[in-house]
C-alpha cells in the first residue's frame, strides 16, 4: 500500500524555495542587518568605545552633527562633487556608449575594453596616480609649463578650488567606464529598426540620440544616476588618497570625516561615527526615492 | 574519486594548520621570549634589536625579542582600539610591549584604562631622562612607558647653499624669527631653494616655536588659542614666511619627506631629530648639511622637542617582571650603570640614528665622534646638549586635534582670510571637538 503524500506538489514546491532561500537569507542577516541594528545602538551611545554608555540625551550624538562646523562642510563638499561629478559622467557615458554601439565601428571590443579599464584599477593606486600627475613637480604642471601655459608649477591639490576639480577629473576617469557598460547594454535592447524609421523621417543623429536613444534608456539612466549617488555620497578613497581631506578641510567627504572620528586621529568615537553613518543611510534612502518616483516607467 | 581525495586532503591540511597555531600561542608562556609591536625598520627597529642584543649579552642568553614590524604608529593605535572595544577576551591579541607615540599615549590611557600596566616599580632612575619626555608618559605621577627616542628638535641647514647667500650657520644661530625671515628670503633669492618647510596638514611648526618660548597651546586643559598672544604672533610669522618664501607648505606628509626633502628642494630642515635619517637619504649632499638650535621671538637659542615614542606593558603581557626588568634593564639605563656602556643606546645610535633623553649615555664616545654626512660634526653630541635645556609645556590628549585645525588656519589665512577670525573659529572648532 502506497503512503498517501503528505504534502501537494505546490506546497513541496514553495518549501524547496524557501530552503534555498534560507542560507543567503540568514546570512545576510547575520552579516548585514545584525551589525546595522548594532551600529544603530551604538550610535546612541557615547564615551570610550571599551564603555560605552547611553548618550543623555538619547539623540545626543544626532544632534549634535549638526553644529560639527568640519561635519557640515564634508557634507557640503559631498553634494558638490555629487552635483557637477555626476552628470557629467552620465552625459559622458551615455555619448561614449552611443559611439561604441555603432554598427560599422571596428575594433569595437578593443575601444570598450579601453573605456571600462580604469574601472579594473585600484581605487587607492588610481588615487596616488592622479596625485602624482598633478603635484607640483607633476607630468601636468611640467606639461604646461614647457608649453608656456604655466610659469612655474601650480599646486593643484594644495588650492581648494583646484584639488577640488581634480577630484572630480579622477572620479570622471574612474566611473566612465563603468556606466557606459550598462548603457551599452541598455542600447542593445533598442531595435535597430526605431532608428532606421528615424533616418527616414529625416532626423539627424544629435536629433536621435535625444529623442529615441535617451528615453527609450530611462530606466537605465535612473539605475545609473542612483547607483552614482550611492557612490559619491559614500566617497571615501579619493578624499583620503588624492588629498588626504585638505587643504584646510576643502575637500573632504563625508566618509572621510566619518573615518577620522571612528579610527583617524585619536582615540576612536565610534557612537558619533556610527551616527553620522545613519545621517549618510537616510540621506541614499531620500535621494534614491526620489529618484525612483522620478524614473517611474508606469502611467 | 579525486576530487574526495583533495577535498580530504585540504581539509586535513586545515586542521593540521589551526592544530599548529594552536601550538604556536601555547609556547608564550616561556619566560625568556617577548613580543613587541614597532614601526620603522630605518628608526625605531634597529633601536629595538640593539636591545635585545644589550639583554641577551649581559643578562639572559637565551632571550629572544619577537619584534613584530608594523607599517606604521597608526597600525598599534587601531589594534589598542579594536582589542580594546572588544573587550578582555580579545586581550590575548595584544603583543607583550607596544611601541606608542608620545602624544597619543595619554588619550588612550584616560580611555582604556585596562589595556595597560603601569612600569612605576621598574628598577628605574627616572631622573637621568628628560623631563619634558617624561611628561607624557607619566600620568597622575605613575609612569606608564619607558623612553625610546628623544624627540628633540634640530634645525638643519644646507651650509654650501647658506654661503651662496653669504651666511654661515653661525648667522643662523640666536638669532630672532624675522633675522631668520631676512636670512631665508636672501637664501631663496640667491639659491632658489626654500630655507624651511613643512606639510600643511599636519603644520608642527606652531607647537615647535610656542615650546621653545615654553606656552602651550592649552591652559588648564583647555584650548589657549585667540587669546594667546604668543600664539598669534607665532602664526603671523608663519603666513609672513610663506609670504616671502621662506616656508614652503607642502600638501602632505610624503610631499614633504619625499619632494620637499628628498627632492632637493629646501635648503634647511626644523623638525624632530629623527627626521635626520630622511635628510641623509639624499646621498649627494653629504657633507653639506650641519645642525644648530632653533631661532625664537626673542634671539635666544631656542629649543624644543616634536614627536618621539616609548613603550609601553599591555595586559597580555604573561611575564610582567620580565619585560619591566627588560625594560629597565635596556632602555631604563640598567646596562649602563651595571657595565658603564649601554649596548642598547650605543647600537640605536649607530644603527638607527636614534637619540636618547636618558642624559648618561649620552657621554658615550658614539655620541662624541663626527659624523660624515654632516661636514663631520658630532651632532649627536649636539642634541644630547640640546635635548636636557628643552621645558616641558602643558600636554593634551588632543594636541592632533589642535594641530589639524590650526593648519587649516593657516592655508585659511595665507588664502586672504583674517588671522583673528581664523583663529577664532578654529578654537570654536577645537572646543567643539573636544566636547567642551
Amino acid at each position: 500500500m502506497k503512503k498517501k503524500k503528505r504534502f501537494g506538489l505546490l506546497t513541496k514546491q514553495s518549501i524547496a524555495g524557501w530552503v534555498w532561500l534560507t542560507p543567503a537569507t540568514v546570512l545576510i542577516a547575520i552579516m548585514s542587518f545584525y551589525p546595522m541594528v548594532q551600529a544603530f545602538i551604538t550610535s546612541l551611545k557615547t564615551g570610550s568605545s571599551a564603555n560605552m554608555q547611553w548618550a543623555e540625551p538619547i539623540l545626543y550624538n544626532y544632534t549634535r552633527m549638526f553644529k560639527d562646523q568640519t561635519f557640515m562642510r564634508s557634507v557640503g563638499n559631498t553634494f558638490f562633487y555629487l552635483i557637477i561629478q555626476v552628470p557629467i559622467m552620465l552625459v559622458l557615458a551615455m555619448l561614449l556608449a552611443q559611439l561604441l554601439n555603432n554598427k560599422d565601428l571596428k575594433f569595437k571590443g578593443v575601444f570598450r575594453t579601453c573605456v571600462f579599464l580604469p574601472c579594473a584599477m585600484s581605487l587607492v593606486s588610481y588615487s596616488v596616480i592622479f596625485k602624482s600627475l598633478f603635484a607640483t613637480e607633476g607630468l601636468i604642471n611640467t606639461v604646461l609649463v614647457n608649453l608656456g601655459i604655466l610659469q612655474t608649477g601650480y599646486n593643484f591639490l594644495g588650492n581648494s578650488g583646484s584639488a577640488k576639480i581634480v577630484i572630480i577629473i579622477a572620479l570622471i576617469w574612474r566611473w566612465t567606464g563603468y556606466n557606459m557598460v550598462f548603457f551599452l547594454a541598455g542600447l542593445q535592447t533598442i531595435e535597430y529598426s526605431v532608428y532606421e524609421a528615424a533616418k527616414i523621417d529625416g532626423a539627424n543623429s544629435w536629433k536621435t540620440f535625444w529623442g529615441i536613444t535617451v528615453p527609450l534608456l530611462k530606466p537605465t539612466i535612473v539605475m545609473t544616476a542612483i547607483m552614482s549617488i550611492n557612490g559619491t555620497l559614500q566617497l571615501f578613497d579619493e578624499s583620503v588618497n588624492l588629498t588626504n581631506g585638505g587643504p584646510a578641510f576643502s575637500t573632504i567627504t563625508m566618509s572621510h570625516y566619518i573615518y577620522n572620528n571612528a579610527f583617524g586621529t585619536g582615540v576612536a568615537n565610534f557612537g558619533y561615527a556610527s551616527a553620522m553613518s545613519f545621517f549618510i543611510f537616510i540621506l541614499v534612502a531620500i535621494l534614491s526615492m526620489i529618484q525612483m518616483k522620478v524614473g517611474d516607467t508606469r502611467d | 574519486m579525486n576530487r574526495k581525495a583533495v577535498a580530504v586532503l585540504l581539509s586535513g591540511a586545515m586542521i593540521c594548520s589551526l592544530g599548529a597555531s594552536f601550538t604556536a600561542s601555547a609556547e608564550e608562556s616561556d619566560s625568556h621570549t617577548l613580543t613587541v609591536y614597532a614601526w620603522d625598520a630605518s628608526f625605531n627597529i634597529p633601536a629595538l634589536e640593539a636591545a635585545a642584543l644589550d639583554y641577551q649579552t649581559n643578562v639572559d642568553p637565551d632571550f629572544v625579542l619577537d619584534i613584530v614590524e608594523q607599517s606604521g604608529s597608526s597600525d598599534i593605535e587601531t589594534l589598542i582600539t579594536n582589542v580594546a572595544s572588544a573587550g578582555e577576551s580579545a586581550y590575548d591579541q595584544l603583543p607583550d610591549i607596544v611601541l606608542f607615540q608620545d602624544h597619543y599615549f595619554e588619550q588612550y590611557l584616560t580611555n582604556y584604562p585596562d589595556v595597560w600596566q603601569n612600569v612605576d616599580d621598574a628598577d628605574i632612575v627616572w631622573d637621568n631622562f628628560a623631563e619634558e619626555k617624561l611628561s607624557f608618559s607619566t600620568i597622575d605621577g605613575v609612569h606608564y612607558g619607558v623612553p625610546v627616542d628623544g624627540g628633540t628638535c634640530i634645525a638643519a641647514y644646507r651650509v654650501d647653499l647658506l654661503e651662496e647667500a653669504g651666511y654661515t650657520i653661525d648667522d643662523l644661530t640666536g638669532i630672532t624669527w624675522s633675522e631668520f625671515i631676512d636670512i631665508g628670503e636672501a637664501v631663496y633669492n640667491a639659491t632658489g631653494k626654500y630655507l624651511l618647510c613643512f606639510n600643511s596638514d599636519g603644520n608642527d611648526l606652531i607647537y615647535i616655536m610656542l615650546q621653545e618660548e615654553g606656552v602651550s597651546q592649552f591652559q588648564d586643559g583647555e584650548p589657549y588659542i585667540s587669546e594667546n598672544e604668543t600664539l598669534v604672533e607665532v602664526v603671523n610669522l608663519i603666513v609672513e614666511m610663506v609670504q616671502r618664501n621662506v616656508l614652503s607648505l607642502s600638501n602632505s606628509w610624503d610631499d614633504y619627506t619625499n619632494t620637499q626633502i628628498q627632492g632637493d628642494q629646501v635648503a634647511g630642515v626644523i623638525n624632530g631629530n629623527w627626521i635626520i635619517p630622511t635628510i641623509q637619504n639624499v646621498s649627494e649632499n653629504a657633507g653639506l648639511w650641519e645642525i644648530t638650535s632653533l631661532p625664537t621671538l626673542s634671539g635666544e637659542e631656542g629649543y624644543a622637542s616634536n614627536g618621539g615614542s616609548s613603550l609601553y606593558i599591555t595586559a597580555n603581557c604573561q611575564d610582567v617582571d620580565l619585560a619591566k626588568d627588560f625594560l629597565a634593564y635596556t632602555f631604563g639605563g640598567g646596562s649602563y650603570e651595571e657595565t658603564g656602556t649601554s649596548i642598547t643606546y650605543d647600537n640605536a645610535l649607530t644603527n638607527g640614528g636614534v637619540v636618547t633623553t636618558y642624559a648618561p649615555a649620552g657621554e658615550s664616545d658614539v655620541y662624541s665622534q663626527g659624523v660624515a654626512y654632516w661636514n663631520d660634526t658630532a651632532i649627536y653630541q649636539q642634541i644630547a646638549a640640546m635635548t636636557t635645556e628643552v621645558t616641558p609645556v602643558e600636554q593634551s590628549a588632543y594636541h592632533y586635534t589642535v594641530r589639524e585645525y590650526l593648519g587649516a588656519a593657516i592655508v585659511n589665512i595665507l588664502n586672504g582670510s583674517d588671522t583673528e577670525s581664523e583663529l577664532a573659529s578654529a578654537e570654536e572648532q577645537i572646543r567643539f571637538a573636544m566636547g567642551l
